[in-house]
């Protein structure tokens, strides 16, 4: 096909030839052309097929406003080729075919329409029961648009960007330009988003004249040159705005092109004031098989030609009901297209120019007339046009039906903010009544054609959103407002919506293959509100996001009901333009926080896990079981990296006040130089955190928590004492230390050839605290702790020099054969001498004295009103609460799970831990069971997922299942 | 024994071209082709404090007036002062000067507690609203002043000190030292596209960019 490469609308670059394979030939397109625009250019003019009865479909809108053009690009399905650019080497298929798009062995259910009324999904082959699935798979089969494999991996770059901006400006044609224009004269920032790739909108093609007598195309060349060199508006093209919330956040995609870095990005701007500025679609004109290949709007007939150089057919009938529908047919005559007819619903109201145009060119034109019917196979061959009461018919050859009821506004984003929208009988329009706060229109949206009017529409809204953003416009805006004044007001729109057809296949949602007998019949069923009937029929619920039934389905319904009501729009959710998942996922970032040790623990073999925010070295072998790594601390010494402990310092006046509130014992007995194991719970006496305490001062703390409570313990202290006043402050200081825990009987060996202090149980025993310097150079907080059962110290030290002291240990250690251990051998060795994991021993619902924590409370401070003492003095007596017991399999070679449930013919209880202990030779572990299963010897049964019947058994046993009497830990 | 030796969380993956040793921290003072910006700087050997106090509005931290309201900053002689809240201000001291902590109560050294990066040069704050929603550029707001929000999803302390309406500019970013890895691997593939590049301390010297603000205090 040959382009029209002169002419200075063009947005394509003929010099720069692309190509891209489809049905197994190579098609040529040039830079600039849309994948749609450049099979077009090939000769394809069935690019789909529809979703029900696989009816033919082409270009229809140009702007993805129906599903006619999805394909499947590049092996990513429904991708609306109007919208996408070519690029070089793509590979498109036909979607949803059986053959190929041209010859389709399911085009014959096209005939069968008569067996899918509306509605028929919900009430057909539903009876006897047995046959729906049967039926729905055939029916998913055969219907529906492209498939996606289950392994595809999508491509590309996805990024995202969050911008601030005191003005918005949604739609890149004439108003919304002028609009950001005005805005950004206050030296406020503003954002312009434009869904195409160039500035324009409805300027960009026409050659039609402004007052001025300059051609609107240069008009927004214009514009656009001023835009892009104005320091404060940020111009994202090809980017959609896809929602629109309180606030004025706008959201958006982008559509990456050659130079970016990104395929799709994701924008979320938070602006001050927004104007929306997204002008007009065309409202379709419903008749006999309007969505037949050769019939196609106003706009995309004129820039097919006038923006791709193509022109849309050699012999055209045009059938409108706006100006712009003759405009279009005077200037598409002038670049060789044939016309017969023009058939214009409105009786009157012509501009008188384009008239006399028309008359110059011998272009016939029907006033009052309409298209009733589109003939043809696979392509439009006559049109049948008719007077608007089908009283007299007339029949045109023609290979191009050129048709459009009229304009209706693009105001999604005014619905999605929450606007009320009502419609306008002098525009035909469905308008918002009540702005959202801060939120203008502008352009052709409000109703405006005239060019002037346009622009002065757009600058007004600009100095409004400028003032409502902050800046001091008063008495600009008043002159902006007296300037629109004195220009063309909004125009009387035509409000024709269908032809007299009885409609079995005019099509009111070309996406569901919804006609205007579907309608009817869903009237006839009852349904009188379009709302519902779009749930019924599904008009409107297709890719194109109701672009095309959205402004037809209501107006008809209010229509056939004669409803008294004045006829709102549908819903408009977001996103309002499809865009890939991928898009709204955007970077893929894994934020996780790691140790200071986590590089050499990765070099020392170490396998991570993610625990809450932190990654922490789980095992330090393949051999899951941790066997080695136990009995290396149980007979020798073991380093752990407990970097991801809570810790934190308290200090102030009413410190110590804080402290009784919040944890469960009488911290008014904290020594100093001793540590105080403690428990924090819950209103509910539940027990949410355990750690340690220590006195650094008078009023002046260092606690630790456990490492998923750290995110929270401020708030949570806060939260407790909020109503007290009392002065205190908090520090978080969890990543400021670095946790060392040596344990094992050799650890104060090794622990004694890097310090120089005494380290005999006497003079630092079991609970006892200290601080002091190694090499004189780095702090060390010292704690004698016991959570493995074995000698151990806790050393916490400044997160810079952690490594330095790691390696200080491990230097040391050496000749005792130190190793690291990792969370699973912790966790087997704290287990096997019963000391809990709250979140492991523990649920949402245990408290402090079902897990044996008790002893902790102190009841005698009644003043402190203890986060939790009520509810536990209520638990208390409470026979039928859960406990925690120890527990032995009977067979010490099968451990249960984790989780594993304990039953009867209920559920008892459950399993919190269990491991085969390499210490003892025994499966053993803790429970939570009902107290009538807590006694010792008790057995229990215990259920565990895919057992298929088979139980397992276990007894009740003492605890602590190692060193019962601790002397090795404190020794 | 092992040599004494302090470690930043911070790894850009390239060693240094120029560095020096200062209180046992290794400081990246050049790296082979820093670019034409913008630039990452790691300033993990900075020292922090922590004050708080009740009466906060009344301290005059290291002879500096608290500054009025949260979310105001003061810098002066190498010394930044956040307020962050009623009762608490943040104090970074990016000068050469090591200085001891105070023996009131109220402070605490934080320095280990978090990562502290300077990002700065052209299109730094475009880079930056590819990872946060704050506003660093807000046009209410005179340089320096402090933020608090997330930063690629996690909880940060941010001080805008320059500003420019073509997005160029500089700031200083502290977050949980645990992040260090994960955040500065997200800056830099985040920018990628405007060039960024690993710099030591003396990047920007005399060429009047916001590091030079970092760098002369």
């Amino acid at each position: 096909m040959n382009r029209l490469n002169q002419l200075p609308t063009l947005r394509i670059n003929p010099s720069e030839k692309l190509t891209l394979s489809y049905q197994g030939k190579t098609f040529q397109g040039v830079a600039g052309d849309t994948v749609a625009t450049a099979l077009f250019a090939g000769g394809v003019r069935i690019f789909a097929r529809s979703l029900k009865y696989h009816r033919p479909r082409g270009l229809y809108s140009l702007d993805g406003e129906c599903s006619n053009t999805c394909m499947d690009v590049n092996g990513v399905p429904n991708v609306r080729t109007e919208n996408t650019l070519l690029k070089n080497g793509m590979t498109i298929k036909a979607q949803n075919v059986v053959g190929s798009a041209n010859l389709d062995w399911l085009a014959f259910i096209d005939k069968l329409d008569w067996m899918m009324p509306a509605g028929f999904y919900y009430k057909t082959m539903h009876k006897p029961a047995a046959l729906w699935p049967m039926a729905m798979k055939r029916i998913r089969k055969a219907a529906g648009l492209g498939v996606i494999s289950a392994d595809y991996q999508m491509m590309g770059n996805y990024d995202e960007c969050y911008l601030k901006a005191e003005v918005t400006v949604i739609g890149g044609g004439a108003a919304g330009m002028s609009a950001a224009l005005a805005a950004a004269e206050s030296g406020q920032r503003v954002v312009l988003l434009e869904s195409r790739p160039f500035l324009g909108g409805c300027y960009d093609y026409r050659m039609t004249t402004g007052a001025d007598g300059q051609p609107l195309y240069q008009r927004a060349r214009e514009l656009a040159a001023k835009v892009e060199q104005t320091p404060n508006i940020r111009v994202f093209k090809h980017a959609s705005a896809v929602g629109s919330y309180t606030n004025n956040l706008i959201t958006a995609f982008q559509v990456g092109g050659p130079d970016d870095v990104f395929t799709e990005r994701y924008v979320e701007i938070r602006s001050e004031s927004v104007i929306v500025a997204t002008g007009c679609i065309e409202r379709p004109l419903i008749f006999d098989n309007n969505e037949r290949p050769g019939v196609m709007q106003v706009g995309c007939a004129h820039r097919l030609a006038r923006t791709y150089g193509l022109l849309p057919g050699n012999e055209a009938v045009f059938s409108i009901g706006h100006d712009l529908g003759l405009e279009a047919a005077v200037d598409l005559f002038d670049l060789g297209l044939k016309i017969n007819c023009i058939a214009d619903a409105r009786e009157d109201g012509q501009n008188p120019e384009l008239l006399l145009a028309l008359a110059e060119r011998k272009i016939p034109l029907l006033k009052g007339w309409v298209a009733t019917e589109a003939h043809g196979g696979k392509s439009v061959e006559k049109v049948t046009l008719a007077t608007l009461d089908g009283g007299i018919n007339r029949h045109f050859a023609c290979d191009l039906l050129v048709a459009s009821a009229g304009l209706t506004p693009v105001t999604g984003p005014f619905i999605l903010a929450g606007a009320k929208m009502s419609f306008d009988n002098h525009t035909g329009y469905f308008l918002p009544t009540e702005l959202p706060e801060k939120m203008f229109p502008a352009g052709r949206l409000t109703g405006v054609n005239d060019p002037a009017a346009i622009e002065a529409s757009g600058r007004l809204a600009g100095l409004q959103a400028a003032s409502a953003a902050g800046a001091e416009l008063d008495a600009v805006v008043a002159d902006a407002q007296s300037d629109l004044a004195a220009l063309p007001g909004p125009e009387r729109g035509c409000k024709l919506v269908t032809a007299p057809v009885k409609g079995r296949k005019s099509f009111i949602c070309f996406d569901e293959d919804t006609t205007i007998k579907n309608i009817n019949q869903a009237i006839k069923q009852g349904f009188d509100v379009p709302e519902l009937i779009k749930r019924f029929t599904s008009a409107g619920t297709g890719p194109g996001q109701g672009g095309i039934p959205g402004h037809n389905l209501p107006l008809y319904v209010a229509k056939c009901t004669a409803s008294t009501n004045t006829p709102i729009p549908t819903t408009t959710r977001p996103p309002m333009v499809p865009t890939f998942i991928a898009t709204y996922a955007g970077y893929n970032h894994h934020m996780f926080k790691r140790t200071p040790m986590h590089h050499d623990q990765i070099d020392d073999g170490g396998i991570f896990r993610n625990i809450g925010v932190w990654q922490r070295a789980r095992y330090f072998s393949e051999d899951f079981d941790c066997k080695e790594e136990i009995l290396n601390v149980r007979n020798n010494v073991g380093m752990l990296d407990g970097s991801t402990l809570g810790k934190f310092r308290i200090h102030g006046p009413d410190a110590l006040k804080a402290l009784q509130r919040v944890y469960v014992s009488d911290m008014s007995k904290v020594k100093p130089g001793r540590i105080k194991y403690s428990a924090m719970c819950n209103d509910d006496g539940c027990v949410i955190d355990d750690g340690v305490v220590v006195k650094l001062g008078e009023n002046d703390y260092y606690f630790t928590t456990s490492t998923g409570r750290a995110g929270q313990t401020v708030e949570w202290f806060r939260y407790h004492t909020r109503f007290d006043g009392w002065d205190f402050n908090m520090v978080n200081l969890t990543d400021a230390m670095g946790v060392i825990n040596l344990s094992g009987p050799n650890a104060r060996k090794v622990l004694g050839k890097v310090v120089d202090i005494d380290l005999s149980n006497e003079a630092f025993p079991f609970s006892g605290y200290q601080e002091f310097l190694i090499q004189n150079t780095i702090f060390v907080r010292a704690m004698r702790l016991g959570f493995v059962g074995e000698l151990s110290y806790e050393l916490h030290v400044p997160a810079s020099y952690m490594k330095a002291v790691w390696d200080m240990l491990k230097e040391a250690g050496a000749e005792f054969g130190i190793r690291n251990f990792g969370v699973e051998a912790q966790n087997v060795l704290r287990m096997e001498k019963c000391h809990i994991i709250l979140g492991q021993e523990s649920e949402q619902r245990t408290n402090l004295l079902d897990v044996g924590l008790g002893f902790l409370w102190d009841r005698k401070k009644a003043e402190a009103k203890t986060v939790g003492a009520v509810a536990l003095r209520q638990a208390e007596k409470d026979p039928d609460r859960l406990k925690l017991v120890g527990i032995r399999m009977e067979d010490d070679n099968r451990p249960a799970r984790d989780g594993a449930l304990i039953v009867d013919n209920r559920v008892r209880g459950y399993v919190a831990t269990m491991r085969k202990s390499f210490t003892t030779g025994q499966a053993v572990g803790m429970a939570l069971v009902e107290s009538q299963l807590a006694d010792i010897g008790t057995r229990l049964e215990i259920y565990e997922d895919e057992c298929n019947g088979v139980r397992l058994y276990a007894r009740v046993v003492k605890m602590p299942f190692y060193d019962p009497k601790g002397e090795r830990m404190k020794s | 024994m092992s040599q004494i030796k302090r470690e930043s969380p911070v790894h850009f993956g390239v060693s240094p071209k120029a560095s020096a040793v200062r209180d046992n921290w290794t400081v990246a003072l050049e790296y082979d082709d820093e670019g034409r910006g913008p630039w990452i700087v790691d300033l993990a050997y900075k020292i922090r404090w922590d004050l708080q106090d009740s009466n906060i509005g009344e301290l005059a931290p290291c002879d500096l007036a608290v500054p009025a309201a949260p979310g105001q900053s003061v810098l002066s002689d190498g010394i930044l002062i956040n307020r962050m809240n009623r009762t608490q201000v943040s104090i970074w001291h990016l000068g050469a000067d090591t200085p001891p902590l105070p023996e009131e109560t109220g402070y605490t050294d934080t320095s280990e507690s978090t990562v502290l990066i300077s990002l700065f040069g052209p299109k730094v704050f475009q880079l930056a609203e590819k990872l946060s929603n704050l506003d660093f550029m807000d046009p209410a707001k005179a340089a320096p002043f402090l933020l608090q929000g997330p930063f690629c999803h996690v909880p940060c302390q941010i001080v805008t000190l320059q500003k420019a309406a073509d997005g160029s500019g500089g700031f200083l970013l502290a977050c949980s030292r645990g992040y260090g890895d994960s955040m500065v691997h997200a800056i830099l593939e985040a920018g990628a596209e405007f060039g960024l590049r690993p710099a030591g301390e003396s990047c920007g010297e005399g060429q009047g960019h916001p590091h030079k603000a970092i760098k002369s205090l």
